[in-house]
This record gives C-alpha cells, structure tokens and sequence, in this order.
C-alpha cells in the first residue's frame, strides 16, 4: 500500500502541477506521458521552417503528400487531423495563439465556418488565382479549392430508367416511392446539396423538396455513401444519392464491390439545368498564422500537378488544375455540367438546412 | 479533503460546460431542437437504455452464476471468454456487424445468391435500428454486469448457499432467494456503469442512425454550431442519468447485506450433466459468438483481405497506450480518493462521487469542449504537454466514476464490524481508511484499473479533438477510417485496440479466478 501511495503522490503532483502552471514542461518530464518521436521536434538542421496544419481530412495518402512537401521545400509539416467542428473549436479556444498555419478541410461549407469566425485570412496569390477556377475559390482569397467531388445519383437500371433520375428534384417524384435510399441529413454531403437547393429555390421549395424525399424512403437514412450503393445493387431501394468518388472506389475494389458497381448506374442530375451540384475539398491560411507565407507555399504546391496528383490519388476526387493527372479510375466518368452556385454560400444556409431536414423528419 | 480536491478536479470540465448552456444564449438552434427534435432524443434514449440493460443482464447474470456454480464442458475457457468483448469499443462492433448482417453484406448476399431474391423479397432483423443499437451496445457492456456479478458471487460465502441448501432450497431457489440478493449491489452497480457509457455513446448511435440525447447533442454542436444548445442538451442527459442512479439507490434502499460468515470454504461447483450441461455450453458459446467471436472475426477476415494499410499503424498502437494509461492513473488516483472519503459520508464525499458520475454519463466530445473552453481562458495553446494533461483531465473526467463504483462494491460487501471495529480500538479517521478500507476497497481496483485503462483506450471524440500534433491512436484511425467508409482499412486498427484491450482483460480474469476464497484451482 505505502508503494502505491509512493508512486500516486508524485504522479498526481506532476499532473496538477502541470495543469496549473501556465508554461508547460515538456511533455518528456511526465512519467506516464514520454514524449512522441515526431511531436514538435526542433526543425533539421537548415530546415526552412515549420508549418502546422489542422486538416479535417483522413487519409493515408496525405501523410506522403506531407513528406513530398518536407522532402521538396525542407519545410517541416505537423499535422492535427480531427473534424472540421472539432478543429473549428480548438481554435476558438485558441483564440490569437493557435499554432495553425494551413486549415484544410472537405467541404466549402465547413470552410465558411472557419472564414465566418475569423480565423481565416484574405490571401493573395497569382499562382492560385492563375490555376483555380474562380467559382472553386473564395473571392477575398479567404479559401481556395483543390480538388473536386460530384453529389450524384446512382440507380438500379433495371427499376427505374436513366430519364427518371436526372434531377434532383425526381428524388421528391411520387413515381419514386419506396426506392429512395439516403444517409443521415446530419452529413455534410446533404447538408451542403441542400444549401444549395435553399440558394436557388428558397426555404419553401427546399422544404418541399425534404418532404418528398422523406416520403419516398425505402427506408430510414442509414449507413454512409457505400452503404446506399450496397443497397442499391441489393435491391432494397432503387436510387440513392452519393459523391462520385465511393461507386468509383468500389468499381477499383474486391471482385464482389466490383459486381456491385456492375447493378449500377450514374446519373449526373441536373444536366440540362443548373448542372450536378459539386463541393471542394479546401484549404485556407489561419488568421494567426505565424508563418503566411510558409502556408501560401504550401497551398500553391497543392495546386501543382503533382500535388495535385498526390491530393486525389487515394480520394479519387477530381484534380481542379487543368492538365492536372486524373486518379486512376475516373477516366470511366464522363464529363458533365457543373453547378456553378457559389460555394462560399453554402455554408450560410446550413443551419437552415438541417433545421429543413428536421422538420421534414429526414433523421 | 481529498475528496474536494478529487470532486473539483472532475467537475471543472463538467461545469465549463453547463455554464455554457446557462449563459450563453443558445439561439433559435435551441429553440428548433426543443420543439422538433427533444422529445424524439428523449425517447430514443430512454428505449435503448431500457433495451440495453434488459439486454446486459439477460447475458451477464445467468452466464456469471453458471460459470461460477457449475461445472459443464468449457466452463473454464467461458469463464474468460466471456469478459472479452469489454475490449471492443461499440463502435466497432457497430461497424462490423453493420458489415456482417447489412444488406450487401456476406450473409444476406449469400441468402440472396441462394434463393434469388431481392432483398425487398424477404425480411432480416435490421441493425441499423434502435434493437439494433440496443443488440451492439449491450454485446460490448454485458462485461460490466457479468464482472461485476461474477465476483459478487464467486466472493459470498459458500456458507451462506450451502445452508440454504441444507434447509431445502434447490438450486433455482439458491440463486433467487440467497444469491441473487446478497449480489444485487454489485450487479446494479455494473449496471448503472453500463447504462452510463450507453447513454453517452456517440460512436455506435451515429453510425447506426439512432437518434439518441448523446446524439443530439453532438448534432447541435456540429450542424448547427451551437455548442451552448448541445450544453442544454447535456443537462437533460444529465438529469435523466440522476434519475436513474436515484432510483437504483432508492431500489437498494438501506437493505444491503453483510457477510457475516468468516468461514470460506472450497467450492464445489456442481457437475452439470446431459441436456443441462449442453444447454449451459451452447448458451455461453452463443452469447461468446455474438458478442465478440462473429464481429472481430469478420473484422480479421476484413483485414486480411486488404493487408495492412500505408500509416505507421504502431505508432498509433504505442500512442494509444501511453494516453490511456495516463488517463487511467490520473482516473484511478481520483477514484481511489473518492472511494476512501465516501466511508465518511459527508457532503464532499457525495459532491465528488455526484460529479464522478455526471462526468461519466458526458459525451466526451462535451467535455473536450469544457477542456477547450479552460484552455481559453489561460494563456495556453492545445499543444504539446498541455495537450496531453488537458487529455488526460478528461480521460479522468469521464472515467473517474468506472473505477469509483467497483472499489465501492468491493467496500460495500465488506463487514461494517470491521470498521467498528477499528474505530473501537481508537484508529483515527485517517488511519482507518489506510489500513482499513483502502486493502479492502483494492480488491476491487483490479476491475476498476481494468476498466479505466481499456474505457480511455477505446475513448473517441475527445481523443480526436485533444491530442496532440502528429499523435494518432487506433481509436482515431478507425474512425478516420470508417467514417471515410473503408471499412476493410479500419478493421486492423480496430482489432489492435481491442488487442490491446485483451491484455489488461485476461490479467483481470486471471486475478478474479485466484481471487476466491478458498479457491485452489
């Protein structure tokens, strides 16, 4: 018992101690807690500096994209991944200390968020103006698309035939009911193609529109974007709304995904209208960044080719630089109208768009 | 004393928040989700945890006697089997029995590839429902309950059945009259743990669809960007938790039992034989089966199907580690505290254990919030060595009342005569606790250790917003993952945690099995 009294006490110091005081040991002086190899190491002898980056994006792929950048500029890059309402938080907490330099995230509404609390910065740079569309970018500079996703329709065609699916709104057609499949309206995805259904129409037609979908479920919103493949291709339901790249991921993937792609097809809504609704994976310089001009080389590199390349490789999202290479896999997609709504938007109608969902009973 | 300390400690957190949901306005998101949404959260919660805890003592209290009082093929083997899915964190049984038994997964594929049909031609018991939430959560807590049965049984004193037995009463009537009772605290208490990490479970109800409070209140937070409505909502969570532990105790009421017996004798577990001993083997392999068995097999399936992916995954593993067990020493520290000041029932004893458990029945995600908010307010950045403390805090926060309730059980078993004792010999307060209380209360931190380490290990949104620069651990991987719908990519960080979950597990088994009075096996 005195031997555990022993190694609490100090422990528990240690902590409170810790916790108290206003300028932290580093994190090596706790017993239970030594420190990680990589974690905000000095930077190599003539490095060029460090950036940090709070990326609300997972993927295996970007940690070799970090490591090109490393490799290229001698630019040493430490990365906090977590959700863009996370991220957003820790900021806020932050306030004018945060360490972030870069903020990437997956979606121009979730981008917003962070332009609308201030913790982005307007940018100026001619090589991301000269490269990015204008309508993928934010005007001021606030955040610049790098790389491209499509919200499509995938449906079985032996059910329903390619002219029953080619709008948004034959989601809501009668003719439908009992073969809609959907996720959650707490998604991102549905949050995002809604804002822009609120933008374009008003509060009242999107409304309409929520409630004409709820009716012609199949069944309750479940599972992610492969999910409603899977039920698709199964026969549950009929058509179901996902981004391009996970039927794409699923075409490239085990000989039963493959059969799964083969039950189905791609409608890429709105074609003679406004075009298919798209959205950005995104990345802005933080308002407190300490070294701007490290983040805007960054970003540029991101709009290179290969940067580019090693941005989309694993995503399979679209590349936004023109001549930039496709992921393997997407050259069985074929070209199509994009909505030009601006994104910027689409984060001011979100709460609305839930709060339309809600009432609509999409869960 | 300490246990103002320990309380203050846990309630910070806890507090930043709900002054959160008191001060700030929380707007029209507010406004929306009480007049839509509330009363739909309310009743999605109060079904699963009705559902779950059916559920978790149908599993964990027959299969805790059998194993405990009979001798029937495997029994040994079960004994241990069967605490293994506390390893697994919901999610991830969510995640793999989602694959398994979801539409275009390998069983209704099959089902579909032998008869023709399609899948609107016949019915399957949906997982991604409120039963189904129900069924997983309730697959990975059942351990609670059977841990904690378990020990109650295998610690009662023989004597006490066998002279129920000698005045007549059957086996069935042993367990109903004699056993059942005397264990009722420390099942109850598994109980209410169970219960607890239900109702705060984000994970598993997210990717099910469920809309529970705990669901609700990360929703509000994410979609609406009110983290003063999620505040609002944490306190309707909160209140229904102290419900729930108000009628527990009021249930107990003052009836508690005493061993009185100090005579422990060898057991002689009862040979089950022919359909019995059958019946008890299938029911133990069926629960094993469902609860761990079937979905980590799928997930080792998953992942050898896809090979390991391209992230230092060990890393990942050694992190996980070190932040867990920092949060269990700090949590188990706290509870320890608590436990020892609660023998003096004043009122900083109930403050500390009331805000152990309020801390416990928190989202983590709403805590990483009060932990952020503190970090606010100092000149501080969520870097480095804060980082790590301000995780640990909340591993402690949330925890603390894990290890608190089975240190507690193991006290509340104890015989009062042995603190009367004490005090009539003249040992001081102080001096009691130590020498007294604290060998007696460590019998059960065994469990309470256990848990702690494999809760922070399995611990998702606050270790997703807390941690450090470049400081992946597998939980944060499988819900990179996952959430990016990889399923095949998150089984292997999946099993890794419930790997390392197995370790502290199997100690524990080991430890409970030598534990008995009288045991020799």
């Amino acid at each position: 018992m005195k031997r555990i009294l022993a190694v609490a006490g100090p422990v528990l110091g240690l902590a409170l101690g810790l916790a108290a005081c206003g300028n932290p040991a580093p994190p090596a002086a706790t017993p239970e807690a030594p420190v990680a190899p990589a974690e905000e190491a000095p930077a190599p002898a003539g490095a060029a500096g460090t950036i940090n980056v709070y990326s609300a994006r997972h993927y295996d792929s970007d940690k070799a994209m970090y490591a090109a950048f490393e490799a290229e500029t001698g630019i040493r890059v430490n990365v906090r991944e977590s959700g863009a309402p996370e991220l957003l938080e820790t900021m806020r907490a932050e306030g004018e200390r945060s360490p972030a330099d870069v903020i990437i995230a997956s979606d121009a509404g979730a981008l917003y968020r962070f332009q609308d609390a201030g913790f982005t910065q307007g940018v100026t740079s001619d090589k991301l103006s000269a490269v990015i569309p204008e309508t993928l970018r934010e005007k001021d500079g606030n955040w610049f698309g790098l790389a491209k996703r499509a919200r499509i329709i995938v449906y079985d065609p032996q059910v329903v035939s390619a002219d029953e699916v080619d709008t948004y709104a034959d989601l809501a057609d009668a003719r439908l009911k009992g073969e809609v499949c959907v996720r959650s309206s707490t998604n991102i995805y549905n949050l995002s193609l809604m804002g822009e259904i609120i933008g374009r129409s008003g509060a009242e037609a999107a409304a309409a529109w929520a409630e004409g979908v709820v009716a012609n479920m199949a069944r309750d919103p479940q599972g992610g974007d492969t999910a409603q493949i899977d039920a698709v291709a199964a026969g549950e339901c009929a058509v179901a709304l996902v981004n391009h790249y996970y039927w794409v991921r699923l075409a490239a993937g085990s000989p039963e995904d493959r059969l799964k792609t083969n039950r189905t097809q791609l409608s890429f809504p709105d074609q003679e209208g406004n075009g298919t609704h798209v959205n950005v994976t995104a990345a802005a310089v933080a308002a407190h960044s300490k070294s701007p001009e490290l983040a805007i080389q960054f970003i540029e590199y991101l709009a290179t080719p290969h940067g580019q390349e090693l941005l989309t490789a694993e995503t399979k999202e679209f590349p936004v630089v023109s001549g930039a290479a496709v992921p393997a896999g997407l050259e069985q997609i074929p070209g199509f109208k994009e909505s030009d709504f601006p994104l910027s938007e689409l984060g001011t109608h979100q709460p609305e768009a839930q709060a339309i969902f809600d009432r609509a009973g999409w869960n | 004393m300490p246990a103002l300390v320990a309380g203050i400690v846990i309630a910070v957190p806890v507090v930043m928040v709900l002054l959160a949901g008191l001060f700030d306005g929380a707007g029209d998101a507010w406004t929306h989700i009480r007049e839509t949404l509330l009363l739909r959260y309310l009743g999605g919660t109060l079904s699963v945890l009705a559902l779950t805890g059916a559920l978790c003592l149908l599993f964990a209290v027959p299969s805790a006697w059998l194993v405990t009082m009979f001798r029937f093929p495997g029994r040994a083997v079960f004994e241990w089997l069967l605490i293994l899915p506390l390893a697994a964190p919901g999610y991830v049984l969510a995640y793999a029995w989602a694959d398994l038994a979801g539409v275009g997964g390998p069983v209704q594929s099959a089902l579909r590839e032998a008869t023709g049909w399609s899948a609107r031609d016949y019915w399957f018991p949906d997982i991604n429902s409120l039963p189904g939430l129900a069924f997983v959560l309730a697959c990975t807590l059942y351990p609670y309950v059977y841990l904690t049965a378990r020990s109650a049984f295998v610690s009662q004193s023989v004597c006490a059945l066998e002279a129920a037995r000698s005045l007549g009463a059957g086996p069935g009537r042993s367990f109903w009259s004699v056993a059942l009772p005397a264990a009722r605290p420390a099942i109850a208490a598994g109980l209410a743990l169970a219960l607890m990490e239900a109702a705060a479970d984000y994970g598993a109800a997210e990717f099910l669809g469920v809309p529970t409070l705990t669901f609700g209140i990360v929703r509000a937070w994410k979609s609406f960007g009110e983290p003063a409505a999620a505040a609002r909502l944490a306190f309707v969570l909160i209140g229904l938790i102290a419900v729930l532990i108000v009628t527990e105790r009021w249930g107990r009421g003052r009836a508690g039992s005493q061993q009185s017996s100090i005579r422990w004798r060898h057991v002689s577990r009862t040979q089950l034989t022919g359909l019995s001993a059958i019946g008890a083997s299938v029911s133990c392999l069926v629960l094993f089966l469902a609860a761990f068995g079937l979905p980590v097999g799928r997930l080792v399936w998953r992942s050898v199907e896809t090979g390991p992916g391209a992230a230092p995954i060990w890393d990942a593993l050694g992190n996980s580690i070190i932040l867990a067990g920092s949060g269990a020493v700090f949590a188990f520290i706290l509870a320890l505290m608590i436990v020892l000041a609660a023998r003096a029932k004043g009122p900083a004893a109930f403050f500390a254990r009331a805000s152990a458990i309020s801390g416990y029945s928190i989202p983590g995600a709403v805590l990483a919030l009060g932990a952020l908010a503190i970090i606010g307010l100092l000149p501080l950045t969520l870097s480095g060595g804060v980082a790590l403390i301000a995780l640990a805090w909340v591993y402690a926060a949330r925890f603390t009342a894990a290890g608190t309730e089975p240190m507690a059980a193991a006290l509340a078993r104890a015989p009062a005569s042995l603190s009367h004792a004490a005090r009539s010999l003249g040992a001081s307060p102080s001096r009691q606790a130590f020498e007294v209380d604290l060998p007696i209360a460590l019998s059960g931190a065994a469990v309470a250790a256990l848990i702690l380490f494999v809760e922070a290990l399995k611990e998702l949104p606050a270790t997703l917003m807390l941690r450090p620069f470049n400081w992946d651990t597998l939980s944060v991987r499988a819900y990179a993952y996952a959430s990016d719908e990889r399923l095949a990519a998150a089984a292997l960080p999946s099993l890794l945690i419930t790997l390392a979950g197995l370790v502290p597990v199997i100690l524990l088994s080991w430890q409970l099995s030598r534990s008995r009075p009288g045991e020799t096996q």
